[in-house]
């Protein structure tokens, strides 16, 4: 980590700070997002969702606890849970269904023209929407964490070191504020709900694809350093190691800015279309 | 309360609002009339903000809509065709949101959204969820969204859009008694609402407006260029010649014959009243008259007539 790599971080966490706290004294932002979250967790589905993943997520506990048990390996409980394909195979489903809803719902209801009507802000309302989907995927990964919680406090030996469990939660919330921004995006090109999640589950699997297959290639020494950017996989392996990259951060951050920014365009799309 | 000067919306492939300019003066009931495509859910959505003007300028309460936009939708209660609502929420709740949104707090935002509850009449269904709503209720539960915060100005798209005739008439005496507090610009194509309850109509077709003013003035600007039905015992080929011969009468057209009895219905130019001239020649030629009357236009008639003689293709 070398100082450019972290004044940039610095200023991106600058500049997220700054537009949260614009948009926590604007008012407007906090009641969409709470109205948001409301609508989350007072349907069925937020519910379903998370036990549906609590499922999955254990089964993956269980099968990293099996290998532990059977050999002697080097790596750690958290580093085969989250390395797993059960984990791989399910993780970029979560995005679509927590997203796909936030803007393709309201398109196809006509509430998008009395939201923007009302004296609210563009980029609070999509600021609101964003936060209210990224809490509840926070929410989602909660029950996990106490899975890995309950066996460092029971068991004897380190199979869990601390480093390596803050790394993973640490990757798992930084891919996902990328990927829920992606999910915003499809979810406002579309008043259909189902096209906005096969959207958003496309682009976070094709970039999660890119990366996964690039980094086998036999590309160029000089690109190496290029593509690791792209590699999702190798970040959660070197997250989970205990190693935080600044790096990630940068990378994860700016992106989502970017495409947030695009979902912006996107919602004001009808101010200057002719 | 509403300044709009030359404002025009240009699509690619027509324009949907034509160089419009008028104003609205605080506590008018303006009637914003025009058949479908006319342009005035365009012209409303440029009002409330929603969508830019290609060009000129349009103001609420001194507010440009577009520069100070914020500012401008905080005085305006607008209720869009066919109410979109949140169909997952119950309707106090909905109401409360809408008044967040629209910047009141706590104990304000409950008196706000109680006043709007009694007004509307919502108080049975107010714990009901809007998805369980009739037509009639959601409208309602639209109109207490737009009041909620108490606006200058109120803008309803076409409100009574779906209603069955009780309770169009209740809706019109419930906007009837909102006039005394608010200024409200009410878009419709049934013209019979803006006669009962509006003070003043524009009327919209093809994106220009063709007509602005009281609606009793547009009615007997009308009728002073009457219609007059009349009855001939004649079957003469000549009447219509004969008759349009007379000076100040516009067109004559025979609609049908019944027997020996001819019926006719004459156009006279405004200010005309020609029913002395048809009643003499009637009598040097010898016809028997049996009926002769003045037809009465009301809004319809003058709705009727300005749209078709401004629509380029009819």
């Amino acid at each position: 980590m070398n100082t450019a790599t972290i004044i940039v971080t610095i200023i991106l966490f600058v500049i997220i700070i700054i537009s949260m706290q614009k948009f926590l004294s604007g008012g407007t932002g906090i009641v969409i997002l709470k109205k948001e979250l409301k609508s989350i967790f007072y349907s069925p589905i937020a519910w379903i969702v998370m036990a549906l993943v609590m499922l999955l997520n254990g089964f993956s506990f269980i099968a990293a606890l099996e290998i532990l048990r059977k050999a002697d390996v080097d790596e750690t409980l958290i580093g085969y849970t989250f390395s797993s394909t059960s984990f791989w195979l399910t993780y970029f489903f979560i995005f679509p269904v927590i997203t796909m809803r936030l803007f393709s719902e309201e398109k196809k209801l006509g509430t998008i023209e009395t939201l923007l009507t009302a004296p609210v802000q563009t980029i609070h309302l999509l600021l609101a929407k964003y936060l209210a989907a990224l809490v509840f995927y926070f929410i989602i990964w909660l029950p996990s964490a106490v899975n890995f919680f309950l066996f460092r406090i029971s068991s004897v030996d380190n199979a869990n070191a601390i480093g390596s469990f803050l790394g993973a939660y640490a990757i798992i919330l930084l891919v996902g504020i990328f990927n829920i921004s992606i999910g915003c995006l499809a979810s406002s090109l579309t008043k259909n709900q189902l096209v906005a999640a096969m959207a958003c589950f496309t682009f976070c699997m094709l970039h999660f694809l890119v990366g996964f297959i690039l980094q086998d290639l036999p590309v160029p020494e000089s690109w190496q350093g290029f593509l690791f950017y792209f590699s999702t996989v190798k970040h959660v392996q070197i997250f989970i190691s205990g190693l935080i990259d600044s790096r990630q951060f940068i990378y994860y951050l700016s992106f989502t800015i970017l495409i947030l920014s695009f979902t912006y365009n996107v919602l004001e799309y009808r101010k200057w279309k002719t | 309360m509403i300044k709009v000067s030359n404002l025009s919306k240009q699509y690619v492939e027509r324009t949907a609002v034509n160089n419009i300019s008028f104003e609205v003066e605080p506590g008018e009931i303006v009637g914003f009339l025009g058949p479908n495509g006319a342009g005035k859910t365009t012209t409303i959505r440029m009002l409330t903000g929603y969508i830019p003007p290609t060009s000129g300028t349009a103001s609420i309460g001194g507010h440009d809509v577009f520069s100070e936009s914020i500012k401008a939708r905080q005085k305006i209660g607008y209720m869009p065709e066919n109410v979109p609502l949140y169909d997952d929420m119950r309707v106090r709740e909905y109401l409360r949101f809408r008044a967040e949104l629209k910047g009141l707090r706590g104990q304000e935002a409950r008196q706000g959204v109680n006043e709007a509850i009694d007004l509307c009449g919502l108080k049975q269904i107010r714990r009901q969820m809007i998805s369980s709503l009739s037509k009639g209720y959601r409208q309602r539960v639209g109109l207490a969204d737009a009041l909620v915060n108490n606006p200058e100005l109120l803008i309803l798209d076409e409100p009574t859009n779906g209603l069955d005739p009780n309770q169009i008439r209740r809706f019109r005496e419930l906007i009837k008694q909102l006039g005394i507090r608010h200024t409200i610009l009410i878009s419709t194509h049934i013209l019979s609402e803006v006669e009962m309850t509006c003070n003043r109509v524009i009327i919209l077709n093809e994106g220009k407006i063709i007509a602005n003013g009281e609606p009793n003035d547009l009615s007997r600007k009308l009728r002073s260029a009457s219609t007059i039905s009349i009855e001939l015992k004649t079957s003469e080929e000549k009447v219509k010649d004969l008759i349009a011969a007379i000076a100040g009468i516009k067109k004559v057209s025979k609609e049908h014959q019944s027997g020996e009895w001819g019926y006719f219905t004459i156009r006279a130019e405004p200010g005309n009243d020609v029913r002395e001239s048809i009643v003499n020649l009637a009598n040097a030629q010898e016809w028997p008259l049996r009926e002769i009357r003045t037809q009465h236009a009301t809004l319809e008639d003058a709705f009727v007539e300005i749209t078709q003689a401004n629509t380029s293709d009819s």
